[in-house]
């Protein structure tokens, strides 16, 4: 303990302290040895897949959890007892994982707050001011006699933090707040909360198991099964793991995989491209043994990058040896030379005009699409966009109000039996039987099916193999992770092995390993059985991986495009995404906003905003930054993310229509 | 055309095979809920024979006695009071003090005997005695009351035969109706057989509900049920195989406690046909689990069907006959008897397990059942597939 308040001394302007913290559940280990501080006005992250430890955490600090040993110190005060924690409550909003988990479904927008203000003890007249402020800035104003639950998921995480917020806390914890909530949403909450941040002087801790937010972050840990594997900047973070990302187009694909597999440890076919992380190398020698591990094939577009998060989370997680050893799915080339071109042309889905109402609510207009064979088709939109009734019409749950369309070759208005048995189904939320094992699952899809008596043995082996599942075949499917269930879903969805695959955010609550995993087997259908893939999501992540994407707003398809070209057309519409680095953030992104660039948001210390002319940027931001006394470092081009051109295209469109 | 009949041929053996694979999965599933397993074995065992030690008679009723006569008559009558019905307190000094006990429920009935009690029978005059009974549990009171009346009227039969002077052979000789019962059936009366039985039929109704209604509400509840309805699986061929997996448990619940507890513990001679006894309850399993299908379209969860369950059990089981008989209800209620589907399956279980009553008798009972139980599962699948359909 002498170490401990040594450590804590040395940081006297840290509002949370956590030293070395275990908390245990019955047998199970959930956080060990963790430490780290939070020093105010500064957003700390935690980022980690499900089951990392991260709400354990964050309910103890918030004093509503126990802990089994270590130290937690919120505003200097050791959290040892109830009462402790009592003392500094007032001081602290929490809000719970789930979208709306802490709010009254039933209660209106306003009733809610006004109940937490309530229970926070918020004189009337201070409500009266801060409920305007609060609403004003989430821009839920008008929606204040609606009922909680019948808002949208964004909004209900808005709500949650203006509950959150109601007295005017000095800390803020938030657990997971962006999960399941959709690009624009999420960008939308960032940026509340940065004001915030910027306004008030509060600071916060958020958890969140999306990579791509570690940019958000100044600090943040990175946690893996209750264990921290690296603390710090972000920047420094994905510095501790020195190597080049090698980004290629490479013909075929899945040969070129194999090749590449056994000499690198993280390959990954996202999309049309091959992403390689040549760890330890410099940017000539990886690219030169790339070229010379694919001689014999045709490789384009070959270019070397800085690697993510993700990559140095990947890396990082088998330099500490934790990476579970289950064996990855084989991938099987030698057939993809075979298959004739006749099959690779043929349409797997063919959606026109497609209508759909509920009463007077038009839920889906017009939808018209094509999905070749073999093709890894997005579909992307936020909540409400109308993704999921299209997959319920294409389906066969659904009959649509209008339109036609063909899926397997079937008519979708007449042959909905007949679609049932060629299709594959795998649902967002795990929709297998819990308490049956792993190989009763496969065995019962394979029987409903109708997969041949004599085939059934050697059908289930063939699951068994391709989805990665060998060694668990007698557990219960309740008790496996969540990436081995989502390869289980994925495996009782192909027991037949149908043509078409619809998957419906198929790996957004899996750890980064699980979906590498999960997404090499779908490259494999796709690229060697000629699986056609419909995918609904809206993670970017996921969208990256797609050779074809359909954007949705409001029911209608409002862009239609591979990735790539989706990325081009961004940068010929709205100019290039340009990243601006300066010493103090917060208040140069509120005079870069003024100064008329609505889509400017911050990434941690950065700003990104779009420009087409970005020469005259710099004339324009520069003497305004230098008249507030701000300096700044760079102004340098970034190749956009699909994020950015989601949030674009949904933000034009909602102009629009305004 | 032997092509044709081939595919035919294979649709009907993919339809039965799905069939056999979803009802071996719901088995499979009973099996693993040890709570559930555990529940379903104490209803059809420990809770029934729990039912049949409840008994009808009254039991160590307390009663106190205000004797302000103290003589011999007096002390006879007294001492004809006694266990196991009634429990002789003793003897208290006013009449203030037998209401006290009344109110406070520590007496159920409080004896008054007037003074001159004896003197007067004697004399051959009429006299009277005055019995108070507490009768806020009205079958207790109800037994009590006539107990109480049963012993006292004996007393004046035989005071006045006394009176008379005709004591032993002399007896004979006089007037009088001698009443013997012959009790069919159940020819020692005993409560055990008639409540087991009931309490067994009871279960058989709550099950028969509730877990049609748990498999289906789960299904929803995991969002199990969406997976299912994108394979090529009918409406039908979810529902059925839950339906007939929980009508075999609830089968061999009932062959297990016919045998075990009925037979058995309760040592009650089965008359009828057995196997006409598990068709009729089949049946009644089969009507009942409709009602089941038609809770889980409304419940979003376990709890919620549960309480409907609940609900609907109530007027079931009061309109059936099991707790009242229906010559005992008014008019309006006694013709909505004929609408539960309990009324007909109790008539029948008793009828063939103590009477050994066989179809020729049962006929018209089993048609009512059959169809009841048609409309209400055709109305639950009919739910159920506009729901999901």
């Amino acid at each position: 303990m002498g170490e401990a308040t040594l450590v804590i001394s040395a940081q006297p302007d840290s509002i949370v302290n956590v030293q070395n913290f275990h908390k245990r559940y019955r047998k199970q280990t959930a956080v060990e040895g963790v430490s780290f501080a939070i020093k105010k006005g500064e957003i700390y992250g935690l980022i980690g897949p499900d089951g990392a430890g991260k709400s354990s955490l964050m309910k103890a600090i918030s004093g509503i959890l126990t802990y089994d040993s270590g130290s937690v110190e919120v505003f200097g005060t050791l959290i040892s007892s109830e009462a402790s924690a009592e003392s500094v409550k007032g001081r602290i909003g929490f809000m719970p994982q789930g979208l709306g988990q802490n709010l009254y479904g039933e209660l209106s927008v306003e009733e809610n707050i006004d109940f937490f203000a309530q229970l926070r003890e918020v004189s009337p007249e201070q409500l009266i001011s801060r409920k305007c402020k609060l609403l004003a800035m989430t821009r839920l104003e008008k929606f204040t006699d609606r009922p909680m639950k019948l808002l949208s998921g964004g909004m209900k995480q808005k709500l949650g933090l203006v509950c959150t917020l109601i007295h005017e806390p000095e800390l803020i914890i938030l657990d997971e707040p962006t999960t399941g909530v959709d690009p624009v949403s999420r960008r939308d909450f960032w940026a509340i909360l940065t004001e915030l941040l910027r306004e008030q002087n509060i600071s916060a801790l958020v958890s969140t198991a999306y990579m791509d937010e570690a940019t958000r972050f100044q600090q943040l840990s990175l946690m893996y099964e209750g264990k921290v594997i690296a603390a710090g900047e972000p920047e420094k973070i994905i510095a501790k793991v020195p190597g080049t990302l090698v980004e290629l187009v490479a013909h075929p694909q899945a040969a070129a995989l194999s090749q590449l597999k056994p000499i690198f440890q993280q390959v990954e076919a996202v999309g049309a491209v091959l992403r390689v992380f040549a760890e330890g190398q410099e940017e000539e020698t990886a690219i030169k043994q790339v070229k010379s591990l694919l001689s014999n094939q045709e490789v384009s577009a070959i270019h070397a990058s800085q690697p993510e998060m993700e990559d140095a989370f990947i890396a990082l997680l088998s330099q500490a040896n934790l990476t579970d050893s289950d064996t990855a799915p084989a991938i099987n080339t030698h057939k993809e030379s075979e298959i004739d071109a006749s099959k690779k042309d043929g349409l797997a889905i063919e959606a026109e005009n497609l209508c759909r109402n509920f009463g007077a609510f038009r839920a889906v207009d017009q939808v018209s699409f094509q999905v070749k064979q073999g093709e890894i088709f997005g579909l992307l939109g936020a909540n409400g966009a109308g993704k999921s009734t299209v997959f319920k019409m294409l389906t066969g749950i659904m009959r649509p109000t209008g339109g036609e369309g063909k899926v397997a070759g079937q008519d979708m208005l007449r042959a909905t039996q007949a679609i049932k048995e060629r299709i594959g189904y795998m649902s967002q939320a795990f929709s297998l039987y819990q308490d049956m094992t792993v190989l009763e699952n496969i065995r019962l899809y394979a029987r409903i099916y109708a997969v041949p008596r004599k085939q059934l043995k050697q059908r289930v082996d063939w699951v068994i193999e391709t989805a990665g599942l060998q060694g668990v075949e007698k557990r219960l499917a309740g008790a496996l992770p969540m990436g081995i269930r989502q390869r289980l879903a994925l495996g009782c969805a192909l027991v037949h092995k149908p043509k078409v695959l619809f998957l419906d955010e198929p790996t957004s609550s899996v750890d980064p390993v699980g979906r590498r995993r999960f997404w090499d087997i779908l490259i494999q259908m796709a690229r060697v059985e000629q699986v056609a893939i419909l995918v609904t999501t809206h993670h970017m992540s996921e969208a990256e991986h797609c050779d074809h994407l359909a954007l949705m707003y409001a029911g209608r398809i409002i862009a239609d495009a591979t990735p790539a070209q989706m990325k081009v057309a961004l940068v010929e519409a709205a100019g290039e995404l340009l990243e601006v680095s300066t010493d103090q953030p917060l208040l140069a992104l509120k005079l870069i906003e003024q100064a008329g660039f609505d889509e400017a948001a911050l990434f941690g210390k950065k700003i990104h905003l779009l420009a087409k002319e970005s020469q005259q940027v710099r004339q324009q931001i520069e003497p305004l930054l230098t008249a507030s006394h701000i300096s700044l470092h760079s102004i340098s081009p970034r190749p956009p993310s699909l994020e950015d051109v989601f949030i674009h295209q949904i933000m034009t469109h909602e102009n629009e229509v305004e | 055309m032997s092509l044709m009949a081939r595919i035919i041929e294979g649709k009907r053996y993919h339809w039965w095979s799905r069939m056999a694979a979803m009802t071996g999965k719901e088995l499979l599933q009973l099996g693993r809920d040890t709570v559930l397993v555990c529940a379903v074995l104490y209803l059809f065992t420990l809770d029934v024979m729990m039912a049949g030690g409840v008994k009808m008679d009254l039991n160590q009723g307390a009663i106190v006695v205000h004797d302000a006569d103290h003589s011999m008559a007096s002390r006879e009558l007294i001492y004809r009071f006694q266990p196991p019905y009634f429990k002789m307190l003793g003897e208290i000094l006013n009449e203030k003090e037998g209401v006290r006990l009344l109110d406070h429920g520590e007496a159920l009935v409080v004896l008054d005997i007037p003074p001159k009690f004896q003197h007067d029978l004697l004399q051959g005059k009429p006299t009277a005695v005055q019995v108070q009974v507490d009768a806020s549990n009205t079958i207790l009171g109800t037994l009590a009351a006539s107990y109480s009346a049963q012993i006292i009227g004996q007393y004046g039969f035989d005071a006045a035969l006394q009176r008379m002077g005709l004591t032993g052979e002399s007896l004979e000789a006089v007037p009088m109706v001698d009443d013997r019962h012959r009790v069919w059936y159940n020819p020692n009366q005993k409560d055990a057989w008639f409540m087991s039985i009931s309490e067994l039929l009871t279960v058989i109704t709550v099950l028969a509900m509730l877990l049609p209604a748990a498999a289906a509400v789960r299904e929803k509840e995991r969002g199990t049920i969406e997976q299912l309805l994108v394979s090529p699986l009918t409406p039908i061929q979810i529902l059925l195989p839950k339906v007939i997996s929980m009508t075999l448990v609830i089968l061999i619940g009932t062959a297990l406690c016919v045998g075990l507890v009925l037979y058995g513990f309760f040592e009650i001679p089965i008359k009828g046909s057995l196997p006409l006894f598990f068709l009729v309850t089949a049946l009644y399993t089969f009507a009942m689990s409709g009602l089941g299908l038609f809770i889980s379209t409304i419940s979003r969860n376990l709890a919620q069907a549960a309480m409907l369950v609940m609900m609907i059990m109530m007027p079931i089981i009061l309109l059936s006959g099991a707790w009242t008989p229906p010559e005992a209800m008014p008019d309006g209620i006694r013709q909505a008897m004929y609408f539960s589907p309990l009324y007909y399956y109790i008539e029948m279980a008793y009828d063939i397990l103590l009477k050994g009553a066989g179809l020729a008798v049962l006929w018209d009972s089993l048609l009512s059942l059959s169809l009841l139980g048609s409309v209400v599962f055709i109305f639950g699948v009919w739910r159920f597939k506009r729901q999901f359909g």
